[in-house]
Formats: structure tokens, sequence, C-alpha cells
């Protein structure tokens, strides 16, 4: 053995990253603790009475005593329980002679590939399941499972439930697996299982309130609605017992939109619920360029016309598109090309 | 599994939307399974904004949408548009004409209906079977390939807009050119159907390595 000179930097070993830090249930117990104190002090410190001292308190009492300008509120000032600041980690896998618990651990991803051996193993169950049904010559029940209502989770909502980082391939295959097990008529056994891994979506998408019709002077009927499309911006009257005509900005369509294909937009809702010639409409619009003020005045149309129609109709209107805000617009330029997509022109040399 | 293509401003949840009239007027037990099951799909599901070019009206027709996109420049719709309906009532007037013109017995089998020759002529011009470069040893192979209904609608498009822009004199219109071309195709005549008809003989020569195709 030689003893060189060296430093202590270099006698330490290349230790490659060992990722985020990992907390010990000790620690994570004293920061409960000490957290637990320091509230019992900041309500001292109020005068408010330490028993009955909530998160918003805590809240409205470091917003007083810390008052910061800060636009982004993650980067203010906070007083929050440790399981909310401190993310959800897995606590250490191995134990103190550096065995794993786990027996698919060395595979990196324990839970993805535990979660995919134990669906697997429901899924030959129900297989098994099925072949006993068949020797017993009973015929295998399939009830069909509601596909609209449910949803299988997201990749993000998997990954919080593993622990784990998942890759998009890993994500599809199992919700492959999960659509394999559904498939097969004998798996209402596993549906506690499988609820697991479905969410309720709700039925009717945000139920939008119908506004009820406003009566003017005269008593006709007539209601109000906005839209937008890229940059237009639109507000139009209805009015019942009308004759057809249409007045944009205090000018008619015809003057003020000279191409088919405009006027064909603004008459859309009206013919598509077969009300052509019902209904006067009156409407300002500014902003964007001409087709953009045909869509905002379309949807603004036909948001002005749900107070005139059943329900039924409305839910019509929402499938053939007439109700939805496009979200369309331009795309920004990106430094290093010359728009949003065209790059310069590459030159060999 | 939905595949985004690049990536558009819709989340990949929403649906297409359902523009004609008759669709929504069917009562519920007209309606098959996988109806139902859309229909069940489209009431829980967001659905995307009707485009500017889709209306419910009966003048619009999705293949002169797309006819006219394909024949437009540099986003110039409203000159595309009116290239179209010059078209159309060229192809009209021409029809008429012919109408007129024709003896008794064969005024019924002129067609003046001009969205039913534009619709006969384009699909008289689809090809069948297409051919696809495979390289295999080295070597470029054309192997016929099918087509599917998309691809061959597309093909039959563009070949009528490239014939009516390059085979022409310089002063005649396009509107003109392409009534002309397309009341050719309707009759199985005429440049579009002759390139359709050298295709297939290409795909017929090269029978020998439809083998190659490995989908």
């Amino acid at each position: 053995l030689r003893l060189i000179c060296t430093t202590t930097a270099v006698q330490k070993k290349n230790v490659g990253a060992s990722g985020p830090e990992k907390y010990t249930e000790a620690f994570i117990k004293k920061q409960i603790e000490e957290f637990n104190l320091g509230k019992r002090h900041l309500a001292n410190m109020m005068g408010e009475d330490p028993e009955t001292f909530t998160q918003e308190d805590i809240d409205r009492a470091i917003a007083y005593l810390f008052p910061s300008g800060l636009f982004d509120k993650q980067a203010r000032p906070m007083m929050k329980h440790p399981t909310e600041i401190f993310p959800e980690q897995r606590k250490i896998q191995w134990g103190e002679d550096g065995r794993p618990f786990h027996f698919l651990f060395y595979t990196g991803k324990q839970s993805y590939y535990s979660l995919m051996h134990e669906t697997y193993e429901k899924l030959l169950n129900v297989q098994k399941h099925q072949d006993q049904m068949i020797a017993q010559d009973l015929p295998p029940q399939k009830e069909k499972r509601n596909l609209a209502g449910s949803r299988w989770l997201t990749k993000i909502e998997l990954e919080e439930m593993l622990l784990e980082k998942l890759s998009d391939d890993d994500y599809s295959r199992f919700i492959k697996l999960l659509e394999k097990l559904v498939a097969l008529p004998c798996a209402d056994t596993e549906e506690d299982y499988i609820r697991k891994f479905s969410k309720e979506v709700p039925m009717q998408l945000q139920k939008v309130v119908v506004e009820p019709l406003q009566y003017d002077e005269q008593g006709v009927a007539f209601s109000t609605g906005e839209g937008k499309r890229k940059t237009a911006r639109a507000t139009a009257v209805v009015y019942d017992n009308g004759t057809g005509k249409i007045t944009v900005n205090g000018t008619d369509i015809l003057h003020y939109f000279p191409v088919l294909q405009d006027r064909e937009q603004l008459m859309f809702p009206f013919q598509f619920l077969g009300r052509i010639g019902k209904h006067d409409m009156v409407c300002t619009v500014s902003g964007g360029g001409r087709s953009a003020q045909a869509g905002a005045i379309r949807l603004a149309s036909a948001k002005a016309l749900r107070s005139f129609v059943t329900e039924k109709e409305v839910e019509f209107m929402r499938q053939a598109g007439l109700l939805t805000v496009d979200p369309r617009v331009k795309e920004r330029k990106k430094p290093g090309q010359e728009g949003s997509r065209r790059k310069f022109t590459w030159k060999k040399r | 599994r939905i595949m985004p293509v690049r990536w558009s401003r819709y989340s990949p949840s929403y649906l297409e939307p359902e523009v004609k009239k008759e669709s929504y007027q069917k009562p519920l037990e007209e309606l098959t399974e996988e109806e139902r099951e859309q229909m069940e799909l489209k009431a829980v599901r967001p659905i995307k904004a009707a485009p500017p070019t889709l209306s419910s009206s009966v003048f619009s027709d999705p293949m002169i949408s797309k006819f006219t996109n394909m024949m437009m420049k540099s986003g110039n719709k409203v000159l595309a548009r009116s290239l179209m309906s010059q078209t159309l009532e060229a192809i009209k007037r021409k029809q008429l004409e012919k109408y007129h013109k024709a003896p008794e017995n064969e005024k019924e089998t002129i067609e003046c209906n001009p969205y039913v020759i534009f619709h006969q002529a384009l699909k008289n011009c689809q090809p069948i079977i297409g051919l696809s470069n495979i390289t295999k040893g080295g070597k470029t192979y054309q192997v016929p390939v099918p087509l599917t209904d998309n691809r061959k609608r597309f093909l039959a498009m563009k070949w009528m807009i490239t014939e009516c822009r390059e085979n022409k004199h310089r002063r005649t219109m396009m509107p003109e050119k392409l009534s002309q071309e397309l009341l050719l195709a309707f009759n199985n005549e005429g440049p579009v159907i002759k390139r359709k008809h050298v295709l297939h003989k290409m795909a017929e020569a090269n029978r020998a390595y439809a083998h190659f195709r490995w989908w």
C-alpha cells in the first residue's frame, strides 16, 4: 500500500445522484410536532384561542404578519401541515442489512410491475371462472358496463397512486390490460378491483343555467348572448316575432359581410333550429378579422337562442358544436424560427 | 388509444360535431346498438366547435369544401370559393345548352345538376389501386398497394386541379377549364381518366412485386 498525498475530495468515490431527498418517518413526525407547537404560538400571538385555530386562521395570520407582494402564491411565506409541504414519498425500501423488502425492487418500477402481476392474476381467475361456468353448461352472463359514465384514471393520477414515475407506454399497457379484463363476460366478480381504477364522469357536462327571456317595452321577448373567436368579441340581442332581419354594428349584414361564407355562419344557428324567419337580431362586434367576427356572432346568437328553445334542442345545439368557444388562436412565433412553424432556410454551409 | 396529431388546442377527449339536422330527428327506436353507445358517449364528452366552413344549410357539401380548400392559394378562400361557384355555373350553362339542343328522346339522359356531375366525375377519377416505393435489397420497387377512401378522393381531386392548372392555354380561365375537365370525366373521357388508367396499367405491370407489401 503506497500512501499518496491526496485530498479528501479525491478519496470520495463517485456517488451517483440519489434522486430527491428521502425523508425518514422520524423527521416527518418531528415536523408535525413543530407545526402543532407553532400553531399554538401563533394563536397566542394573534390573541386567539389555541384550541380552535383552523388552517384558514393560520393563513390569514401569516398574510398579516409577513405581507408579501410576490406574484406567485407558492413563493409567499406559508405555514401548512407537513403532509402538504413534503411530497408523499416512498419510505426507504430496504432494511438495515441492505436487503429490499419487495421482491420486484430491482426492476426499478416495483409497484407498477406488481400491479400488472395482480391484474393479470385477476384476469386468469376470471378466465378460470368462465371455463368452470362453461363446463357446467351455464351461459356466461354479460352485463353491459356503462362505458359513457366512467373513465379510467389518468397517467398522473396513477403515478400519484403508485408513487412512481410511469412512461406513456407503461400506462397504455396497463389500460389495455384493464380493458381486456373488462371485456370478458364474467368480469363482474372483479368489479371492486376494477372500480379502484375508474372514476365517475359527471353525466351532464357543466349544467349551464339558461337565462329566462326578458321583455322590452312593446312586450316583445328578447335575450342576449356573448361570443368570442380569436380576438373578436361580439354581443347579440335576439328579438322574437321578427322577420329575419340581422343588423351588425348599425349596418345590414349584406353590407357588412360581403362574403357568402360569413352570412352562412350567421344563419347557421337559426337554420339548425328551423327558426329562420322568426327572429330579428341586432349585434355589435369588434376586433378580429372577417371570419373571426362571423364566428363570434354565431356563438353569441347560439347562446342567446338557448332561452327560446327546449332543453333537448340546447343539447342538440351543443352536439352540433354551436355552443363551444373555439379555442384555436394564432400560434406565437418562436425564436430561431421564421414563423410559428416555418424554420429558416437551411443552408448546408 | 387516441394519438394527438402534433398537438391541438382541444384536449383529446373532445369529439367531432355532427351538423346535419336529420341525424337529430331520428326517434330512439330506430337507432342501432352502436349509435346508442355513440349517443351516450356524446352526452358526456365535450364537443369541438364547428369550423367556419361547416354549416347545416343544404348548400354546404363536404366534398365541395375540400375541393375549394385544395384549389386555394395563400389562404385566399374568397377567390377559391368564387372560382368554384363560377365552375358550377359554367357546368350548368353547358349542360342546359346541350339539353335545349338535344332531340326529345335524349333529353332525359342529360344530367343538369352540377353537384351530381361533380360527384360522379370525381368518383370516376378515383384510382382503385396505387403504387408505393418499397426499398428491398438496395433497389426501390414500385409495389401495387390498396388505397384508403380518403387517399383515393385526395388523388382524384389533386389530379383534377394539377391538370387544370398546367395543361391549358394561357388565356383560358380556371372555371372554364375545370368545367370542361369535369364534364369529360363525367363521361369517362379526358386526361384525368387517362392518368388513372395509366396508373392501373403500371400497377398491373408490377404485379409481380405485390408480395413485397407487408401490411
